[in-house]
């Protein structure tokens, strides 16, 4: 079984001291590492962004996308060679803005991957910019009179969107964003961790001590995580309480059949598949 | 011996399912077939038509005229009666309004009551199609059996009475014909071989037949025409083949599937037409960087922007040639029939594998949508090269190293390792990149990167064939020409020998990279017309760019139809009259045609 430092990298990432990225970093290794997934059976996918850099930094395979284009080669990926681990990771922009489209529908799908999402409420890489998740009010270089729009929650949209496991981690909670990603790697299924990230260049708003005075664990109020109904409340509860109590932890999970489970080309991975094609010779016959 | 054959009628009545009934009657009679719809950018309510060449020789193009029209409404006789040939048929539905339209003249009217028909034989109306074939037999006395046994074959699914329902729908068309048509026309038709079963099958399906017999595994697409058939062909067929086939939620995703597949270790492709390829350009250049192959299949349409969307053009040659941000490697190849869109479609997955490369498969909705009879394709002989793969790696990875995935090699190619290989870890990334594949801007790397690149070009020029030459090598005058329109071109040969023209096509289905030795065969040809599906002379500059090139004359169609036989023999009548020395024609349908101008028709309601 490989260790933690099988997965660790010689470069030192390119964070910003302080970063949240770091924990969600050392949450993805140790997770990989718990779940008994080898390096080289691993996959981490990114786009572009500050979460982009994630492969760079995991010693895994890594494929670093474009920006927004972290689901679609995740899923391809995926559908290859269904025995990797595939773990996408993505930014607020990435995956809530430019990259919606594709969010919205692979929660329909049920491919069995996990995706991380670095939701630290502004754009980082481009140096602070208003992001999907930037709450009302906001200013940054994009809303300097303060952000109009209402953000995006990505917690009650995965809920309404069909996902099977769907989570919220604190990047200032390493242990438990960790068994929360351990959770997603186990899960048979489409599985969500939305990670609340302090960015702590550009976010002068929502900082680790932001996070830390409203932050609350889910599991520690006896929720529930195969109650629906339960998990919507819950998912609405930041926003509607005005950010004054935020749940972080598991807030659904549900056994569905995957994608994969309706395919039966998948019984062997295509990736392991014999090059020489089938079914040729009765496909013409019916052209004539 | 030639049979030409039209069917007109109201887009959703069904001329795409009695024309390529009747292109499979024909091909196993033994004949060469050319299928050709035609159709507005409707589901209800527009005029289609659908034209069936047949002849016992090798035919390859639609032409203008037809024998016979079959017009299943008013719109049918209006706007396709000026195409039927003097000594030809006009058969219309006598259930339509025909009131008061000018028929054409010279040519034996036969109205047929195909309602009365159905309702004396008490057929179902959906077999008014069957009906139509049976009559078109009927008149040219077409023996019935293959019919029978095509109707056995699509019926037989569903009930023994459908399919009995169906052959007596058929003989009564035939037999009405026979009985009531006491015209001039005297043409008889009977099959010449049953030995040689050939196919009559469409670009599209040749394409992703080739795709198949090419070893690809995962194809994920977007609708878009005229590509689409391409998906429902393969979606059709998916478990068959024992391939995954997805349509995604758009053209990025598909694209972006096919990339993560190909870089999980299997052959993967998309196919999309040009709105969808401007979609796709930046993940191409992510495949690009990240040397991972992919194969996207592109059906030219008119544009720009929505265009004509069900009409055909050659425009995106340049598009395809310079997509995506930066400068790269690429290929594209503009397969001309459909023996070629399935070897190069084949053939297509070996470059880019083996250069680590995009390929871009150029077809266009004439060469997609039309259908051909073409012999069984060859696919066992198809050759699979994966290029260079490291299936397992020796040599330990030092701790917290990564594998050198992007190795500064002289040919330029660097191994590839799959996801699942111990020691083989790296990132494919759309950053430049070390050879370990970490990230880097160190220039003196960046500029290295580049070279590595670029070099793979090299090698891969020594693998393209140069252009195939069709007629006699030493003719004094080369018709040149790329993809589909070598179709009309090769077919405008017999007709310039009948006025002692003597000519050669020169067809590129390789279109980039131009290798030098090209130079060579060009300047060897006399007189030179070249030939586009466009109206800048997209080819005509790249041939000036690349090998100093320049034909004499540069004959360009652009309003949304492919050139036909009759327009390619005209031009290069005029160009040899005028001594080559005319540089630019423009070519646009006119006349018997021209049947999308209601404007013109005084009749139409």
């Amino acid at each position: 079984m490989a260790e933690l430092n099988d997965f660790t990298v010689k470069e030192k990432p390119q964070w910003c001291p302080g970063c949240g990225d770091f924990a969600i970093n050392m949450a993805i290794k140790s997770a990989l590492q718990e779940a008994g997934v080898e390096p080289h059976n691993s996959v981490i996918v990114s786009g572009i962004g500050c979460s982009g850099k994630m492969p760079h930094f995991v010693r895994a395979y890594g494929f670093e996308s474009l920006h927004g284009r972290v689901l679609p080669p995740a899923s391809g990926i995926h559908l290859a060679n269904h025995e990797l681990t595939v773990i996408g990771v993505g930014g607020d922009g990435d995956g809530y803005g430019i990259g919606m489209g594709h969010f919205i529908h692979i929660m329909r799908r049920n491919y069995d991957l996990t995706y991380i999402v670095h939701d630290n409420q502004v754009y980082g890489l481009t140096t602070g910019q208003t992001a999907p998740t930037s709450q009302k009010g906001m200013k940054t270089k994009t809303t300097p009179y303060g952000n109009l729009e209402e953000p995006v929650h990505p917690v009650p949209l995965a809920l309404t969107m069909g996902a099977t496991y769907i989570a919220r981690g604190f990047a200032g909670d390493m242990k438990h964003l960790a068994s929360l990603i351990l959770g997603g790697i186990r899960h048979k299924g489409f599985a969500l961790i939305d990670v609340l990230q302090p960015c702590v260049t550009f976010n002068k708003l929502n900082t680790y001590d932001y996070w830390r005075q409203r932050v609350y664990k889910l599991e520690e109020q006896g929720h529930n995580p195969s109650d629906y109904a339960k998990a919507l409340e819950k998912a609405n509860e930041d926003w509607k309480t005005n950010y004054e109590k935020i749940p972080i932890g598991l807030f659904y999970k549900e056994d569905k059949p995957t994608y994969g489970s309706g395919l039966p080309q998948l019984n062997v991975p295509l990736v392991k598949h014999g090059l020489k094609p089938v079914g040729l010779e009765e496909a013409m016959d019916e052209f004539i | 011996m030639e049979f030409t054959w039209m069917i007109g009628a109201e887009a959703g009545a069904g001329t795409a399912v009695t024309g390529r009934t009747l292109t499979k009657v024909f091909t196993r009679g033994g004949f060469h077939v050319v299928g050709y719809p035609e159709y507005p950018s409707l589901i209800r309510g527009g005029h289609n038509t659908y034209q069936i060449r047949v002849s016992d020789k090798k035919i390859h193009s639609p032409v203008k005229k037809n024998d016979v029209v079959v017009a299943l409404n008013r719109n049918g006789i209006i706007f396709n009666r000026d195409s039927v040939k003097k000594g030809g048929v006009l058969i219309y539905d006598s259930g339509v309004d025909a009131a008061g339209l000018k028929m054409p003249e010279g040519v034996d009217i036969f109205p047929v009551p195909i309602r009365q028909i159905i309702e004396e034989n008490k057929l179902d109306q959906r077999m008014a199609n069957t009906v139509t074939v049976g009559i078109s037999l009927g008149l040219i006395g077409y023996p019935m059996d293959d019919f029978f046994l095509i109707l056995e074959k699509e019926f037989s699914r569903k009930s023994r009475e459908i399919v009995d329902l169906n052959i007596k729908a058929a003989k009564a068309g035939f037999d009405y014909a026979k009985k009531n048509f006491k015209g001039n026309f005297k043409f008889t038709l009977k099959p010449i071989s049953r030995e040689k079963k050939r196919m009559i099958i469409g670009g599209n399906e040749a394409f992703a037949m080739g795709a198949v017999a090419g070893g690809m595994k995962l194809f994920a697409a977007y609708p878009m025409t005229p590509a689409s058939s391409v998906l429902h062909y393969l979606a059709e067929k998916e478990r068959h083949f024992n391939i995954v086939v997805k349509q995604t939620e758009d053209e990025i995703a598909a694209i972006e599937y096919a990339i993560g597949a190909s870089y999980a270790g299997v052959r993967a492709s998309t196919s999309t037409s040009g709105g969808g390829f401007s979609l796709m350009v930046e993940s191409l250049g992510l495949a690009a960087l990240s040397e991972t192959p992919i194969v996207v299949f592109l059906a030219q349409r008119t544009g720009p922007s929505t265009g004509m969307p069900t009409w055909t053009e050659q425009a995106d040659l340049r598009f395809a040639l310079h997509s995506s941000q930066g400068e790269f490697l690429r290929v594209i190849l503009a397969p001309g029939t459909v023996d070629e869109e399935f070897y190069l479609g084949a053939e297509s997955f070996n470059l880019a594998d083996k250069y680590q490369i995009p390929v871009i498969l150029l077809s266009d909705k004439f060469l997609s949508e039309s259908h051909f009879s073409a012999d069984r394709f060859e696919w066992e002989k198809v050759r699979i090269e994966r290029g260079e793969i490291l299936s397992s790696i020796r040599k330990k990875l030092a701790p917290m190293e990564r594998f050198a995935r992007y190795k500064l090699t002289k040919s330029g190619i660097s191994p590839r390792v799959f996801p699942g290989t111990p020691e083989g870890m790296h990132v494919a990334t759309s950053y430049e990149h070390r050879e370990d594949s970490f990230s880097t801007e160190d220039f003196e790397m960046r500029a290295s990167m580049v070279e590595k690149r670029e070099r793979k070009q090299k090698l891969l020029e020594k693998e393209i064939p140069l252009p195939k030459i069709y007629g006699k090598k030493d003719a004094p005058i080369s018709i040149i020409c790329w993809g589909s329109q070598v179709l009309p071109a090769v077919d405008a040969l017999p007709l310039l020998e009948k006025g002692g023209i003597h000519a050669n096509v020169i067809h590129f289905s390789y279109l980039y990279p131009l290798p030098k030795k090209i130079r060579k065969l060009l300047k060897s040809a006399k007189h030179t017309i070249l030939f586009e599906n466009n109206s800048t002379g997209q080819f005509a500059g790249m041939l000036k760019e690349f090998l100093s090139f320049r034909p004499n004359v540069l004959a360009l169609k652009y309003d949304g139809r492919q050139f036909f036989p009759e327009e390619i023999a005209e031009a290069v009548e005029n160009a040899h009259k005028q001594k080559f020395r005319r540089k630019k024609v423009r070519v646009v349908d006119m006349g018997e045609f021209e049947y999308y101008n209601p404007a013109a028709y005084s009749e139409v309601v």
